[in-house]
């Protein structure tokens, strides 16, 4: 290579785009988050766990097992803030199903028994489709936080987005190391997927208002054993609590 | 099949298939003096399990169950700590820092090791494990898969923490889980019941929970060669 060319024109650049970042959230407990003290949106994730109609729908699964699907969609308006914040930001943004193959391959036996126990049998027919199958209508996410091209789906077959799907090799792909989470129910889905990101090394706020459970006490208590010794699975924090903490900056 | 009463309804299990897995009753969760103690928890909660997971331990080695006990650490050079978990919250003593049964949570200190009173014997399995869970990073899947176990009985600590990762990782990979409510232990009572009542939620989301006294019931007429 000679001189000439290492001295080649370079065309302007343009101006930096401002560039988003998050924290510190004061407000959170344990502790102002992340520990780390801010984070670029870049590599912060906003993983939107379950919003189903089959948890959170009229004649869903969690419907027809009794429950009163208030509880579960409480947490819709924040989490459709948030959605347009990640968005606005340039967040990643991931949704996760939970639901099974039309074959039930891949449905472990007791989950199957435990669900026919409680009169809803994963599989059977419902008023919205085959429950937790993939592709019938009680499998979709709601529209009040439906996915938009471009966004991460994850099909998961259980309580955690980790085990069996490919949302680890996605999250690394992406460069991302913090989580916001939202979606339900945050005892079941929601904490399983927290601790497994935790284990993981992911530094993770559970939004207290974009989640929620079929009984509140156990969201509640699922929110304040995540305060624990110092904060033993992250943080706990709100939707204005991130907004709030969000900055802008030339990169 | 042996049947245990348990909530939220019986549970069935043949003990060939069934491991009893014990998890993290560490000298530093479990003792005086420990790094459990030195955060200003009382560990007294949690040394009540001890007695009762004692005669379960027992009794399991008569029936010959598999039993595998875990144990949460990192290595020396802490080349396996996340770097969130050991600075998170402005914590008095980190992971790695000298305490007062060796390096907190570092793999081959005394505080590390499993209590006098339940100790491993050889041929039992002992999982070192990086995180809460007992599956993820480590070779307890594995364990379990060459045993051919699809049953576990667990106990250890603390509840809502390292069991109740456990119990979800297993439940999730289709092990069906029962928890015994007496050799599980919290420092927090309120996270002892809620810990416990999440699990037996919904039909038994995660599991089973029952009392040892009912496990016992059915397994010692089985050691006696009585059908059981």
């Amino acid at each position: 290579m000679t001189s000439e060319a290492l001295v080649a024109p370079v065309p302007a650049a343009p101006p930096p785009e401002p560039v988003a970042r998050i924290g510190p959230v004061t407000a959170a407990r344990p502790y102002a988050w992340p520990y780390d003290g801010s984070v670029p949106a870049a590599r912060t994730a906003l993983v939107c766990i379950d919003w189903q109609v089959d948890f959170c729908g009229p004649g869903g699964y969690v419907d027809r097992m009794g429950y009163d699907i208030g509880l579960t969609r409480a947490g819709l308006g924040p989490t459709a803030r948030l959605l347009a914040h990640a968005r606005a930001t340039g967040m990643l943004v991931v949704h996760t199903r939970e639901g099974h193959a039309p074959d039930l391959s891949d449905l472990p036996a007791n989950k199957r028994w435990r669900s026919r126990q409680i009169g809803a049998e994963i599989g059977s027919a419902g008023p919205t489709g085959r429950i937790l199958v993939r592709g019938e209508p009680g499998w979709e996410i709601v529209p009040e936080v439906a996915p938009v091209a471009g966004e991460v789906l994850i099909d998961k077959p259980g309580k955690g987005a980790f085990y069996a799907t490919q949302l680890d090799l996605v999250l690394r792909s992406n460069g991302i190391t913090h989580l916001l989470l939202t979606g339900i129910t945050t005892d079941v889905c929601v904490h399983t997927t927290m601790r497994e990101a935790n284990d993981r090394g992911y530094e993770c706020l559970i939004l207290a208002d974009a989640t929620g459970a079929t009984d509140p006490s156990n969201h509640e208590a699922a929110l304040h054993m995540v305060t624990m010794q110092g904060g033993v699975f992250g943080a706990v924090g709100s939707t204005d609590g991130v907004v709030d903490a969000t900055t802008w900056s030339s990169p | 099949m042996t049947t245990v009463e348990a909530d939220p309804g019986p549970f069935s299990f043949d003990p060939a298939t069934t491991a009893l897995v014990i998890i993290d009753m560490q000298r530093d969760f479990c003792e005086p003096g420990g790094f459990g103690e030195t955060l200003g928890n009382d560990v007294a909660q949690l040394r009540g399990v001890i007695p009762p997971l004692q005669e379960v331990l027992a009794t399991a080695r008569a029936v010959g169950m598999t039993i595998i006990h875990t144990r949460e650490g990192h290595e020396p050079d802490l080349s396996d700590c996340p770097p969130a978990k050991r600075n998170r919250g402005a914590p008095s003593l980190r992971i790695g820092d000298p305490g007062p049964k060796g390096r907190i949570l570092i793999r081959g200190e005394y505080g590390h090791d499993i209590i006098d009173e339940l100790a491993p014997r050889p041929g039992e399995p002992v999982v070192d494990k990086p995180g809460k869970g007992s599956f993820h990073g480590t070779r307890f899947g594995e364990e379990l898969a060459a045993r051919g176990i699809t049953s576990l009985i667990v106990t250890g600590v603390t509840t809502e923490v390292c069991v109740h990762t456990t119990v979800r990782e297993a439940n999730d990979r289709g092990y069906e889980c029962l928890v015994l409510s007496d050799c599980v232990g919290s420092y927090f009572p309120e996270f002892q019941r809620a810990g416990l009542a999440m699990i037996a939620a919904q039909g038994g989301i995660f599991g089973w929970v029952a009392p040892s006294r009912a496990l016992l019931a059915v397994l010692h007429p089985a050691l006696e060669g009585t059908p059981s």
